[in-house]
């Protein structure tokens, strides 16, 4: 098998969304020689996903340790042990901070805080006696401002600093660390927002390179960290078309577009 | 098929084999670009290039005219400007109480001013948009005793890439810089002579081995392909010692 990774076994969490950023980064995984275990919540979308890459599914809850454990084991097992991991779980809750309750922030923690934390911890014995690359999906938002997202940003920004310690202080086995920071990306979950009239022009303006970033952009990065070619470690990756130069639009420029868009459609 | 097929480079400090220019440019043709190369030395570029099947030109990066000189050279044989590759650097050094305004005006010359105008000229020849990019340093990151010229107009490049990155989004252009760390090159060879400073740098680096130019032209590569959605950044490759730091002489035992 040909490919920029060839004969690498990987793991993708966070692929039980049709055609979202974890199935698309699996795709490409694979169709760079590696074989690939695909693992998320809904058992019947990573079968279908499996079957069209040639991979393994695995269930997964990344709330819970036992589980978390559980799926490192199984993809070792299947693969014979686990050069790259990718999480790219994820969840996207917008709410205004004085409204945000702690179960929100309870929540928000378990699955982007402590379960990066969690994957971690069961990764490093798996990876090692031969190394590995260990990629996080986090966000341009744990650098630049968006309002209502506090809780999201707050998690990314503690998963991208702890990444830093793991990739201290693992990095002599020969395993890098790296987080890769998406902006606005056109998957599934932003289709509902991309359909609001004015909506996505306010964000595209952030964007130097004039547009907003696709799943494909993200599997492309992680291909990178997760190839032998990549000498980077304890990073956090920006591949998002220079958005962090720029930043989001305010509430106010949001909703002025929309209103704009509205005007003129109506 | 190649990842950098029908792409024609310009790769600025390849003079020496050993370099991260020249180790670039293997990298860049292994994956079907083609190369034009340069240097102050034009004989040493030549020879390099010539064992490429590409051009060596003469260029200084202290000289403007140059620079232009250099874009023009690659779009009269090549039709195109695609990649810029600049590596042009001088390491000179002085403590905070002795340095002198000449030394920081030279600091300045070649790797702001330099770095500046290299930006400038191959973007005006990116016609048809492009990746631009810069050498920064590790001495950017972590503080080295004795290197504030070097490093303070290597940061100050830093800065300049994020600003052309934000300007030259529009025309398709992506500006980036790769921080390489204590690497063994044509300009390091001196200090790897030294047992007592490899071993102090190797312990602030948590992968455990140095850079080499090779893991500096992949990375170059990566930022080079149109695959990667990257602009105004500063990529690491510095084995990680950026989480740590630079020993100090003290530790050089």
């Amino acid at each position: 098998m040909s490919g920029r990774l060839a004969g690498k076994a990987a793991l993708v969490v966070g692929a039980a969304g049709k055609d979202n950023m974890a199935q698309v980064i699996a795709r490409r995984f694979a169709a760079e020689g590696a074989k690939v275990v695909v693992a998320g919540r809904n058992r019947a979308i990573l079968d279908t996903l499996a079957e069209e890459i040639g991979g393994i599914a695995v269930e997964c809850d990344f709330t819970d340790r036992v589980s978390i454990f559980a799926m490192v084991e199984t993809t070792r097992e299947a693969l014979g042990g686990i050069d790259i991991a990718v999480n790219a779980t994820g969840w996207g809750l917008l709410k205004p901070f004085l409204e945000t309750t702690d179960d929100d922030f309870d929540r928000m923690y378990a699955l982007q805080l402590r379960g990066p934390f969690q994957f971690a911890q069961a990764l490093i014995p798996v990876m090692q006696d031969k190394g590995g690359s260990i990629i996080q999906v986090t966000s341009a938002t744990a650098s630049i401002m968006f309002h209502d997202h506090s809780a999201y940003m707050a998690t990314k920004a503690g998963t991208d600093h702890m990444l830093r310690t793991i990739a201290n202080e693992f990095g002599h086995l020969g395993i890098r660390v790296n987080s890769i920071s998406p902006g606005v990306t056109e998957t599934p979950m932003t289709a509902e927002a991309a359909a609001v009239p004015g909506l996505m022009d306010a964000f595209a303006k952030g964007y130097p390179l004039g547009r907003y970033g696709t799943s494909q952009d993200i599997a492309a990065g992680c291909v990178w960290l997760a190839s032998d070619e990549c000498f980077m470690t304890g990073e956090t990756m920006q591949v998002n078309g220079g958005l962090t130069l720029r930043g989001n639009p305010t509430k106010d420029a949001i909703e002025a577009s929309v209103a704009a868009a509205m005007t003129q459609q109506g | 098929m190649g990842r950098l097929t029908g792409k024609v480079a310009v790769i600025l400090g390849a003079s020496d084999a050993r370099s991260m220019g020249a180790a670039t440019a293997r990298r860049f043709v292994e994956e079907g670009a083609q190369v034009v190369l340069a240097a102050r030395r034009k004989e040493a570029v030549e020879e390099i290039a010539a064992e490429l099947g590409g051009i060596g030109v003469a260029c200084d990066i202290a000289d403007e005219a140059s620079l232009a000189a250099l874009a023009q050279t690659a779009l009269e044989h090549y039709g195109h400007l695609d990649i810029a590759v600049n590596y042009a650097g001088q390491s000179a050094q002085a403590s905070v109480l002795d340095v002198t305004a000449e030394s920081l005006r030279s600091q300045s010359d070649i790797h702001f001013v330099g770095t500046a105008l290299f930006i400038k000229h191959m973007a005006k020849a990116m016609t048809g948009g492009g990746s631009i990019i810069t050498a920064s340093s590790l001495t950017v990151l972590v503080q080295a005793p004795d290197l504030g010229a070097y490093a303070g107009s290597k940061g100050g490049a830093d800065v300049y890439v994020r600003v052309a990155a934000n300007e030259l989004g529009a025309r398709g252009i992506r500006v980036n810089s790769i921080a390489p760390g204590f690497t063994k090159s044509a300009m390091t060879e001196d200090y790897f002579g030294i047992e007592a400073v490899t071993n102090a740098f190797l312990k602030e680096m948590p992968l455990g081995r140095f850079p080499t130019v090779e893991d500096v032209a992949n990375t170059a590569l990566w930022l080079a392909s149109d695959e990667a959605f990257v602009t105004g950044q500063r990529i690491d490759v510095t084995a990680g010692q950026a989480l740590r730091r630079t020993p100090r002489a003290d530790e050089f035992v």
